[in-house]
């Protein structure tokens, strides 16, 4: 265990360790925050939309229907997978004590990434959908992502096989876990489907929907999380045992869940008792880590307080937390009867992807962006203001979407209330909706420029040379 | 094991794959097997046995107007299952008369599947023959001169394309009517 600490604390800064290049990280780093800034601004598009429909409504390109895979695919895949893909390539050799196996490879991985983006675009905009949620793309993009992926596990694997430090850090294995992981779920999501029809298919979809957050975000995320937590803090780790129980009861349970996404619906009943009760034993790995971060925290609090990647890392911990405590409660028939399909899993869905996962690459781009390019960043006061921008923004749309939703769902359930009026209802909900959305947007405009501003500032001034 | 597989890279990765596996494999290859009406097509001539009927496979001009709905993104905002529950029965339902619930065998032509997860509209899963091609067409330009309140976008490229309108609500028409839940049969056409 005080083996495990030394060497995430030391990694880097050892004397003679190996120089780092990075060109690849950069280049993954940096174009996933301008997607996010390009995604954010579709996302204002479709939250509007909830309150003004006809707004650009007779554009085919620009539909709801069009747009909302758009967003969807363009913040997980665009954003949030390539600044993870990026911020791997850049723990991923500290840790190991190497450099990066192959930075040539990297940085092509880097271009097919955008390609596949851009690509996703155009065929998105076009309506070249294949009408399974989070596999919309069509079957030449899904190719390339597989090679984009054999291109990444390579290069990672390949750094871990040459490494110098034995004993491997938990962000070590939650990245091959991720690498692994995310090989099955995403060839069962958009590959397996094709050979089955009605719920078969149904069962494959959701099987990669649920693991394409569990089994690709989760695990890839919290190696964010172990890794910058004691870092940025600079506090070793609580618990290298814990963080084993929560590993291995992650790669068991997760992936027995997908069926819940059909709870009520036309799939075996069994199938869903089954895909509750694993549900519930997520609490398992999600507590294991929650109370290991937190325990790492015990007595350092205050740092968080002039700390804006602390701030964002235990921020994002908390709403971990909450997402992973609300997950399994759906999953009981009782409040799944409620909650399913209504506006409360847009506000869910969201906590997980932006308020946890982006979060923690949030936090690794502030903190390495000047650790790369060698300068301070541009502004701590404006990480701050897009830290605040985030979390009202987010909290805002979170809390008034599950009271939304749930007031949604007891409309539904009395079949005496026209369904136009459950619509009407929610107005005020999409308005607070779209509002707080704005102030996220502000958050990434703020989060962006600070970026790009602090590259700028690295080509010109003397070099401020800062902790590794 | 657990412990050593900290140290050696190889032990590591096969064991997360060997753990993922046994969830993954039990839950996706081994349910279809089970369960036979996953894939066997809605047949039932026994009325004492619930509603009778036969799901036919989707003909070319509703095949086409499925991947209109595709296209368009419909089912990001329609389900198409009526689920065990009571109110979902009586939503579906229609003139007084509840749906009965969707069961697997009524999508075993589906591909892609369309039960969605979000239902920002109303659940399409037994819409077919409820309203006529009429109601359709002003519908699609403009949802909000017959449902007041109604936050549907307007689909004027549809409506204003013959081809492509006859598609779509040959194919609405279609869905839900494997099971003859309808005493009377007073189906729009």
């Amino acid at each position: 265990m005080a083996q495990q600490d030394k060497t995430v604390q030391s990694a880097a800064t050892k004397p003679g360790a190996a120089v780092h290049e990075d060109t690849t990280a950069k280049w993954f780093i940096i174009s996933a925050v301008v997607y996010f800034l390009i995604v954010g601004i579709i996302a204002i598009v479709i939250a509007a939309k909830f309150v003004w429909p006809e707004m650009l409504g007779t554009v085919a390109m620009l539909s709801y229907g069009r747009l909302r895979p758009l967003h969807v695919n363009g913040m997980l895949f665009g954003w949030l997978l390539a600044a993870d893909m990026g911020l791997t390539f850049y723990l991923v050799p500290r840790l190991c004590g190497v450099k990066l196996w192959s930075e040539k490879l990297g940085v092509a991985t880097a271009l097919l990434w955008n390609v596949i983006i851009l690509g996703a675009v155009v065929s998105l905009l076009m309506g070249w959908n294949q009408g399974w949620e989070y596999a919309e793309l069509p079957m030449p993009l899904d190719v390339l992502v597989v090679v984009a992926w054999i291109m990444f596990g390579i290069n990672i694997f390949g750094t871990i096989a040459t490494r110098k430090y034995q004993q491997m850090y938990v962000s070590l294995w939650y990245t091959m876990g991720t690498i692994l992981w995310t090989a099955f779920v995403y060839l069962t999501g958009n590959f397996a489907t094709l050979f089955t029809t009605g719920v078969n298919q149904a069962n494959l979809n959701w099987m990669y929907v649920h693991n394409a957050v569990g089994l690709i975000f989760t695990p890839v995320g919290l190696a964010l999380a172990y890794y910058f937590i004691p870092k940025a803090g600079n506090i070793p780790l609580y618990s290298h045992k814990l963080s084993m129980i929560g590993f291995w009861s992650l790669a068991f349970f997760y992936v027995w869940t997908g069926a819940h996404h059909m709870l009520h619906g036309p799939i075996s009943q069994w199938l869903q008792t089954i895909s509750i009760a694993f549900s519930l034993m997520l609490i398992m790995p999600v507590w294991s880590v929650v109370y290991n971060l937190f325990a790492t925290m015990k007595g350092n609090w205050p740092r968080t307080r002039d700390n804006v990647p602390l701030k964002f890392l235990m921020s994002g911990v908390v709403f971990y937390l909450l997402t992973c405590f609300q997950g399994p409660m759906h999953s009981l028939r009782s409040v799944n009867a409620i909650v399913s399909k209504t506006d409360w899993i847009p506000g869910h869905a969201h906590m997980a992807v932006l308020g946890a996962f982006s979060f923690f690459a949030i936090a690794g781009t502030l903190y390495v962006i000047p650790r790369m390019f060698n300068v301070a960043l541009h502004s701590d006061a404006l990480a701050n203001w897009s830290y605040w921008l985030f979390m009202v923004g987010g909290i805002g749309f979170f809390v008034t979407l599950w009271l939304g939703g749930f007031w949604q769902g007891w409309q539904w359930n009395n079949p005496s209330i026209p369904f136009i009026d459950t619509v009407k209802a929610l107005k005020p909900i999409w308005i607070v909706r779209f509002f707080s959305g704005i102030f996220m947007f502000a958050g990434i405009v703020a989060f962006l420029y600070n970026i790009i501003a602090t590259v700028v500032d690295s080509a010109g001034a003397k070099p401020e040379v800062q902790g590794a | 094991m657990f412990k050593k597989s900290g140290d050696n890279a190889s032990l590591f990765a096969g064991l997360a794959v060997v753990f993922f596996m046994i969830g993954g494999l039990l839950t996706t290859v081994v349910p279809p097997m089970v369960d036979k009406s996953w894939g066997k097509p809605f047949e039932n001539s026994d009325p004492t046995k619930g509603p009778v009927g036969k799901l036919e496979p989707y003909t070319e001009l509703e095949l086409k107007g499925r991947a209109i709905y595709v296209r368009e993104g419909c089912w990001y905002c329609h389900t198409q299952q009526t689920r065990t529950l009571l109110a979902d029965t009586k939503r579906s339902g229609w003139r007084g008369v509840d749906s009965p619930v969707s069961t697997p065998d009524e999508f075993v032509y589906d591909s892609p599947h369309l039960f969605g997860t979000k239902r920002t509209g109303p659940d399409l899963s037994r819409v077919g023959g409820k309203y006529d091609t009429q109601w359709h067409r002003t519908h699609f330009k403009n949802p909000r001169d017959l449902v007041p309140g109604s936050i549907m976008p307007p689909y004027p490229w549809i409506a204003n394309n013959e081809q492509e309108f006859t598609a779509i609500v040959a194919y609405l028409q279609k869905l839900g009517r494997a099971k003859h839940w309808r005493p009377d049969n007073d189906f729009e056409k």
